[in-house]
């Protein structure tokens, strides 16, 4: 009976690893959660132009909760769409995809953390002062010709004035949250977080 | 449908919120979107758990936010009946000939719809057979024969309405009726209604009431949420005709939110097409005067799996 | 408890997949009563359909008129009278003292007839000296004079669905002498029932609204003798207690059982069996059964070894209150037969967690041994399991609303997959034994 002696008992580090251990000097382990979303986002999900923000300083944080961050993004399809504005659309023939792409805000999670309304306010109240980079690939989306242009300049202009009634809901953001509980695989779940009463999708 | 006179008496009765009168029921559920629980036994159809009857249970929310909005008060209802003792040898001989006409009143009303149901049904036989016995006719008459019948069946069976003037065939009969015994739905009269200075204070109200309050100032009706996982159910509209919005969660402030409670919440309200709502007060009630001032302080957040 | 007992007894011709539905679901439209004609037609007593509803209200005049129909419905509904057939009617008297004879007799008379006299229940306070009718079957207890008395649920229920006419005793309300104290004595109304009976002797609304529920679909309920919450363990069974308590610490048990897992997890080497070798030992092996049973290094709960807890030795509010029997099961007032399920009532707003396992443990430890029987839990695993062998039910009720879960301790450890025959076809190749059922 021959044994055979193994090399390297352990597996190579994976891509996710390399990631994290290349990019955190810190042992923050909010660090680590949000390259881990952001590699789950990039990489399963397919968004480009991801972003990093830091949310302001005066946030309230410790050793247990530490500063949340936020990532931005722009996702390969709309992720969200309210009943009343995807009425607005659907009488007006226009799809999702007629649209231009859209940065949305994530923020990254970690099962097992600590929070709060308080906490989830400050990040929702945070949002509105993060500048974000210029998206280089918001120009090259083929624009659309001749009616359906007309019908898109009357959605954005439609849309202008949402943003302002609120009837098409206010400030969201999604809530990314990787699970890293006892025998947590890495699984990353998403919410539409909105500000306020927002009405359900019926879909 | 009569409005009530204000503010309406809530019964408080070992330590629960009840009301006892239609009038105020409906008048709550249209004015102020209380829609409280019925938990009473529908006596004309007492053996389902479907629909029912009388009294309505609130919630010490509802209660609070209608003593709050000075709709109403709170009536300690065991002492109020000890009134009884102290009724005046008058007052008790004239409610109960008030009882007995009203059961006079009931019992011609169900004998003149006993007649009317006899008369419908005699005048269909009779077409009946004329029809078959002139086969040859064509038969449109029994088309028309239904309408007063189910008209009649609409109209609830009122009481305190003044008799009709008019003579119907039953009417004959009222000699021989005999009175009907009534169980009244409240005891005012013959109690007296209790002045403001025996009501009881407004109710005390868990945490949850300023986000209770918030979503019913914005028209929501909203109801216990339990079977539904949640502390409230909110409602765009009247329950009666709409499909609920939101599963609602409460919290403090600086209460800690197990993030698994945000996903659980979220999956289980995108499960049945709902919202998952997570609020509370800004305020917590050592840094705020008054519970309005925690009401005014709320934040809303609408939570939904995102489907990725 | 949707079992089809329920359905069949619903006395309704709704089928059972639409009860469903509606029970789950939220509030009903009363316009669907509409159909009904309650006054003149008793025998149309079937339920309506359920109508639809929409998603948010609109601005238009149709979804107003519709809604202002569901609520004339409603109103009309709820307004209907309780009448009381003069040929039919059952008068109650309210005796907010309990039990007494009837007047004219005194109590030293009662003693000369064999003191049988007033041995009644002490929160019994509405009697019924005329009882006809089928509802005193399983409601009330008769005195030796042939009057019913009512514990105040029954006769709140009573009130309730116009089958009762509860008077307030002349005592109270004052009549003049000589007059005929029936004639002239004020009936109940609902609201004073209310305030009289509820809080009396133990009944809290949520006790009441369990009991009506499940009255108003047919079962029997009666109190169990854990009602009294202040009650603590009684001293006869204290000093009994070692006679057919299971020779266990106090307190063991489920709980007892799950700490000696907890300890065994945390430091699994302190099995005798492990520190002397391996588990399953070296030798020969012949089955893969033997195997097996050795490795069974875990202790589990067998809950049919626990002993039988007296039902006051539970904590309250998770303690059984109700007895209840199913409408089928024939009920002998004086010779009660075992209920067919035991009721806890919790209160929503007074206990907001989810009970302890030290909770659950004692209290299905105070309901008798139910093992699963019959021919079809001896062959159904999954079956058996869900059985379990106690089990009791918890009445939640959350403000007037009422959600029923089925508590039971299911026997993992006494299921012994090894044991079991394997499906006769596939089980050869394999020897992995595999349940056909996943």
């Amino acid at each position: 009976m021959t044994t055979k002696r193994i090399e390297n008992p352990m597996p190579e580090p994976s891509q996710l690893t390399e990631l994290i251990d290349s990019m955190s000097a810190s042992t923050n382990p909010q660090t680590a959660t949000t390259l881990q979303i952001l590699h789950n986002l990039q990489y399963q999900h397919l968004w480009t132009s991801l972003q990093i923000h830091a949310t302001p300083a005066d946030m309230a944080s410790s050793a247990e909760d530490p500063r949340p961050t936020l990532i931005s993004g722009i996702p390969p399809h709309r992720v969200y769409t309210h009943p009343d504005e995807q009425l607005y659309m659907l009488e007006r023939g226009l799809r999702d995809d007629d649209l231009r792409p859209e940065r949305l805000f994530v923020i990254p999670t970690a099962q097992g953390q600590r929070w709060s309304l308080r906490r989830m306010a400050a990040v929702f109240d945070a949002m509105s002062d993060i500048e974000v980079a210029a998206d280089d690939e918001s120009d090259t989306v083929a624009l659309p010709e001749g009616a359906k242009a007309e019908k898109l300049e009357e959605y954005y202009r439609k849309r202008a004035e949402a943003d302002i009634t609120k009837e098409w809901g206010s400030k969201r953001a999604l809530l990314g949250m990787v699970d890293k509980g006892m025998g947590g695989e890495g699984t990353v779940v998403y919410y539409i977080v909105q500000e306020g009463e927002v009405k359900p999708r019926q879909n | 449908m009569d409005n009530p006179t204000l503010p309406i008496p809530i019964s408080y009765i070992s330590g629960r919120y009840l009301l006892f009168s239609i009038d105020a029921v409906t008048y709550l559920r249209r004015e102020h979107h209380i829609c409280g629980v019925l938990i009473g036994t529908l006596s004309q159809l007492p053996q389902q758990n479907v629909f029912l009857g009388l009294p309505l249970e609130l919630m010490p929310e509802e209660a609070r936010l209608l003593v709050d909005k000075g709709v109403a008060c709170i009536v300690d209802e065991a002492k109020a009946h000890g009134g009884m003792e102290s009724l005046a040898e008058e007052d008790r001989r004239q409610y109960l000939r008030e009882l007995e006409s009203q059961g006079l009143h009931a019992s011609r009303l169900l004998s003149d719809r006993r007649d009317q149901n006899r008369e419908q049904v005699l005048k269909k036989l009779d077409e009946k057979s004329r029809a078959k016995a002139l086969k040859a006719k064509e038969k449109k008459e029994d088309k028309d024969v239904s309408s007063p019948a189910s008209e009649a069946k609409e109209e609830p069976l009122d009481l305190v309405a003044p008799e009709p003037t008019t003579s119907t065939p039953a009417s004959k009969n009222t000699g021989r009726q005999q009175a009907m015994g009534v169980t009244p739905a409240t005891s005012y009269p013959p109690l007296p209604q209790p002045n403001s200075s025996q009501h009881l204070p407004p109710p005390e109200v868990p945490l949850s009431y300023p986000l209770f309050a918030h979503l019913s100032t914005r028209g929501y009706f909203l109801s216990p949420g339990l079977r539904f996982g949640c502390q409230y159910v909110a409602y765009p509209g009247d329950p009666l005709r709409f499909h609920s919005h939101f599963l609602t969660v409460s919290s403090e402030w600086d209460e800690g939110i197990d993030l698994m409670g945000i996903v659980n919440g979220g999956r289980l309200g995108t499960g049945v097409k709902k919202g998952f709502l997570l609020g509370g007060p800004q305020k917590s009630r050592d840094e705020a005067e008054s519970e309005a001032e925690r009401v005014e302080s709320v934040r809303t957040f609408s939570i939904e799996w995102a489907g990725m | 408890m949707a079992d089809k007992d329920e359905d069949a007894i619903r006395g309704t011709s709704v089928e059972a997949t639409q009860i469903e539905t509606d029970l789950s679901d939220e509030t009903q439209d009363f316009r669907l009563l509409n159909h009904l004609n309650f006054l003149t037609d008793t025998a149309s007593s079937s339920l309506p359909k359920r109508g639809e509803k929409d998603f948010e209200p609109n601005p238009t005049e149709f979804q107003a008129d519709v809604l202002s129909a569901s609520r004339q419905a409603m109103h009309n509904a709820l307004a209907h009278p309780r009448l009381h057939n003069p040929n039919t009617q059952v008068i109650g008297i309210y005796a907010p003292e309990g039990p007494a004879p009837p007047p004219g007799v005194n109590l030293e008379d009662v003693s000369k007839f064999g003191g049988k006299g007033l041995n009644l229940h002490p929160d019994a306070c509405v009697c019924v000296p005329i009882p006809k009718g089928q509802y005193f079957k399983t409601m009330g207890q008769a005195d030796r004079w042939n009057r019913i008395w009512l514990l105040p649920e029954e006769a709140l229920f009573l009130v309730e669905r116009g089958s009762l006419d509860i008077r307030w005793p002349t005592e109270i309300t004052g009549a003049a002498d000589g007059e005929d104290a029936e004639e002239l004595s004020i009936p109940m109304s609902l609201q004073a029932a209310y305030a009289c009976f509820i809080g009396r002797g133990g009944l809290t609304l949520e006790r009441y609204t369990v009991f009506t529920g499940l009255r108003r679909t047919g079962y029997a309920a009666l109190r169990a003798p854990g009602w009294d919450d202040t009650q603590a363990e009684s001293s006869m069974d204290r000093n009994q207690e070692h006679v057919f308590r299971y020779p266990q610490r106090r307190g063991a048990g489920l709980v007892g059982v799950l700490s000696q897992v907890f300890n065994w997890v945390r430091d699994p080497f302190c099995t005798a069996s492990t520190t002397a070798g391996p588990a399953v030992g070296c030798g020969m092996h012949r089955n893969y059964v033997d195997v097996y049973r050795r490795l069974a290094m875990i202790p589990w709960y067998d809950p049919s070894l626990a002993a039988e807890r007296d039902p006051l030795d539970t904590m309250p509010p998770f303690r059984v209150v109700f007895h209840i029997f199913k409408p089928s099961t024939p009920i002998k007032k004086t010779a009660l037969p075992p209920p067919d399920f035991r009721i806890a009532v919790v209160n929503t707003r007074e206990t907001t967690s989810i009970p302890t396992l030290e909770q659950i443990g004692t209290l299905l430890e105070s309901t008798p041994l139910d093992p699963p029987r019959g021919e079809k839990m001896q062959r159904m695993l999954y079956m058996r399991l869900r059985n379990g062998y106690r089990n009791v039910i918890l009445a939640v009720v959350d403000q007037g609303i009422v959600s029923y879960l089925r508590l039971a301790d299911a026997a993992f450890g006494k299921e012994k997959l090894y044991e079991t025959q394997a499906p006769s076809s596939a089980s050869k190749r394999n020897g992995n034994y595999r349940n056909k059922k996943r």
